[in-house]
């Protein structure tokens, strides 16, 4: 456990050796909530949706906010398996399925992280029907964290089955770039899920796709009564199990099967 | 049993290429990179482990080292199955692959240090002082705050050496460590590498293309080709068997002498210089001296080793590679 607490550390470190990815990003992603919102409020204009304006709003923020824990790409891990640089990783007296899952998670928090406290502290200031809005209630605020975490367990199974997929083809960004679009489509990037016809939303709701931002979101804003919370927690973490699960028997195949090609 | 046990070693890697004037059909080929291998180490040696490029060197290290899993063969890394006990083994060894790089490209060399650290759960006080001896003896110290990819070629050899040692490995792989550098760095690990085989005990296996390497470092030497063991030995006993002809540099005070030598030389004049080569089984070294000396007086004499490059070139055509 302290060596992957290292990992962890190391990739923080490393995330903040790039400062200016993190601005550019924060004005990226601050530029697109306030793009994406006038969107949403051209439409209300003109058709008003039974799910409020403000909520919406608050969706596109947090969406935007952790926008990095979506993107399944770990540039530095596709090319250690195209260069042989993984050799390294192999000799280390690690699980290197935790390992690289460990990796992966670091990637995605501190990236968001260093990238939604800023970019929220903006969006809180903008007016009513363009800002970021507190939480329904305390406990509503804990049980969207607890639901993010479980969500973000999950992404990174997800995210593994593709890494699996890298050590057998050698080139991750076909299996990545589907994904991703996968993950934009289902997690509500593109469109808030809840402005998805109804019966759509019974199915996508289920996917593992939106577990790691719809599902916290709507516990936030309250359009998830408290009651339901436990449900959603169980999903999440039921669909953690079974893509670890199909994660793992992927990558120990693929591993013992790998080949280090050149000197 | 011996403390390395390999025997039976074979590894078959499956290359598909393109058939020639078929726009779409492949051929599977079968490269065998190791055919039947057998060797046996005791703690505390050092071993070269040499052969042409593709003779199954990496090979032998990667199975060595638990990355890679043998088609066939047995071994044992003190008691352990690299492979099959794979993070029981990799905690007790340590690997450079001169070509890949191990640690951390963007942050300084002193974090990708605490990271290992970590990784290899090394106390506190065992890690400051292996720490400090490695950065006295490598010469680490200006280079600890700089990130990796900052470093020239050389100080990250040395960066990576010291890196592989911080958990104090018993076994030492290095695959080519001395790759591209340079005179002063190639001397430096040199040094430290019998160093850290003679005062800590660490074995250590390693490849190279550079007989110097081998020369100054090793009383072992293995050489494979085709996947097969094919020398296990000293390399002086290795290389007399190959060094037969010696070349002889002698310059005399007045440079129109002509000496009258032995049947069996070869004489090149170079400017005021004569360059004899010769067999010493046929011309035994001390006739040729007493004719040279007979001729006139000598003023400068030099007798060259034949170059060990060549050596090793004739020793791997004869062995069929």
């Amino acid at each position: 456990m302290r060596a992957l607490y290292a990992v962890f550390r190391m990739r923080f470190r490393e995330e903040l050796r790039y400062r200016g990815a993190v601005i550019g990003g924060v004005i990226c992603q601050t530029f697109f909530g306030l793009i994406l919102i006038a969107v949403y409020r051209a439409l209300y204009d003109t058709r008003p949706q039974t799910q409020p304006l403000q909520d919406v709003v608050t969706y596109v923020w947090l969406q935007q906010g952790f926008f990095r824990m979506m993107l399944s790409f770990d540039g530095e891990l596709t090319e250690k398996i195209r260069s042989g640089g993984i050799a390294y990783d192999l000799c280390r007296p690690l699980n290197t399925y935790a390992y690289y899952c460990t990796r992966g998670m670091a990637q995605k928090v501190t990236g968001s992280l260093l990238r939604s406290v800023p970019m929220m502290m903006i969006a809180v200031l903008l007016p009513d029907g363009w800002g970021l809005r507190a939480p329904v209630s305390a406990p509503a605020l804990f049980c969207a964290l607890l639901s993010l975490f479980c969500g973000l367990l999950c992404v990174c199974a997800l995210d593994m089955i593709s890494n699996g997929f890298t050590l057998l083809t050698l080139d991750g960004r076909g299996i990545q770039s589907l994904l991703n679009l996968l993950m934009m489509t289902f997690s509500g990037n593109i469109l808030p899920l809840t402005l998805f016809p109804d019966r759509w939303q019974g199915v996508i709701r289920v996917l593992p796709y939106a577990q790691l931002l719809d599902a916290p979101i709507r516990i936030y804003t309250g359009s998830q009564s408290l009651s339901g919370v436990p449900a959603i927690w169980g999903l999440q973490l039921a669909w953690t199990c079974v893509l670890t699960a199909c994660g793992l028997l992927l990558w120990n195949v693929n591993r013992k099967r790998l080949v280090l090609q050149g000197g | 049993m011996s403390y390395i046990h390999v025997s039976d070693l074979s590894k078959t890697y499956i290359v598909r290429k393109k058939k020639s004037g078929s726009f779409l059909a492949r051929e599977k080929t079968e490269v065998k990179a190791l055919q039947g291998m057998n060797f046996e180490a005791e703690q505390g040696e050092l071993i070269g482990y040499i052969g042409p490029n593709g003779a199954g060197k990496s090979t032998t290290i990667k199975i060595l080292s638990g990355i890679l899993t043998p088609d066939s063969g047995e071994v044992t890394v003190g008691g352990v199955c690299p492979w099959k006990d794979r993070k029981r083994h990799v905690g007790r060894i340590g690997v450079v692959f001169g070509q890949r790089t191990q640690l951390w490209w963007d942050v300084p060399v002193r974090d990708s240090y605490d990271l290992l650290r970590d990784i290899y759960r090394v106390s506190r006080a065992d890690y400051d002082s292996q720490l400090r001896r490695l950065t006295d003896v490598l010469d680490l110290e200006p280079l600890m705050n700089t990130p990796l990819r900052m470093l020239s070629l050389g100080q990250r050899m040395r960066v990576e050496l010291a890196g592989s040692l911080l958990h104090r490995p018993e076994l030492l792989f290095l695959d080519e460590p001395t790759i591209g550098l340079d005179a002063v760095s190639k001397l430096m690990i040199r040094d430290f590498l019998k160093q850290e085989n003679r005062e800590n005990g660490t074995t250590v296996m390693l490849t190279t293309h550079d007989m110097e390497d081998i020369s100054a470092l090793c009383s072992r030497v293995m050489v494979i080709g085709k996947g097969q063991k094919l020398y296990d030995g000293g390399l002086n006993e290795l290389l007399s068997a190959y060094d037969t002809v010696h070349i002889m540099t002698v310059r005399y005070a007045d440079p129109s002498v002509c000496p009258v030598l032995p049947e069996g030389c070869e004489t090149v004049a170079e400017e005021d210089a004569l360059k004899i080569t010769y067999r010493p089984d046929a011309v035994p070294t001390p006739v040729l001296l007493s004719a040279l000396q007979e001729a006139g007086t000598i003023r400068d004499l030099t007798a060259q080793p034949q170059n060990i490059d060549r050596l090793v070139a004739d020793m791997y055509k004869e062995m069929g590679m």
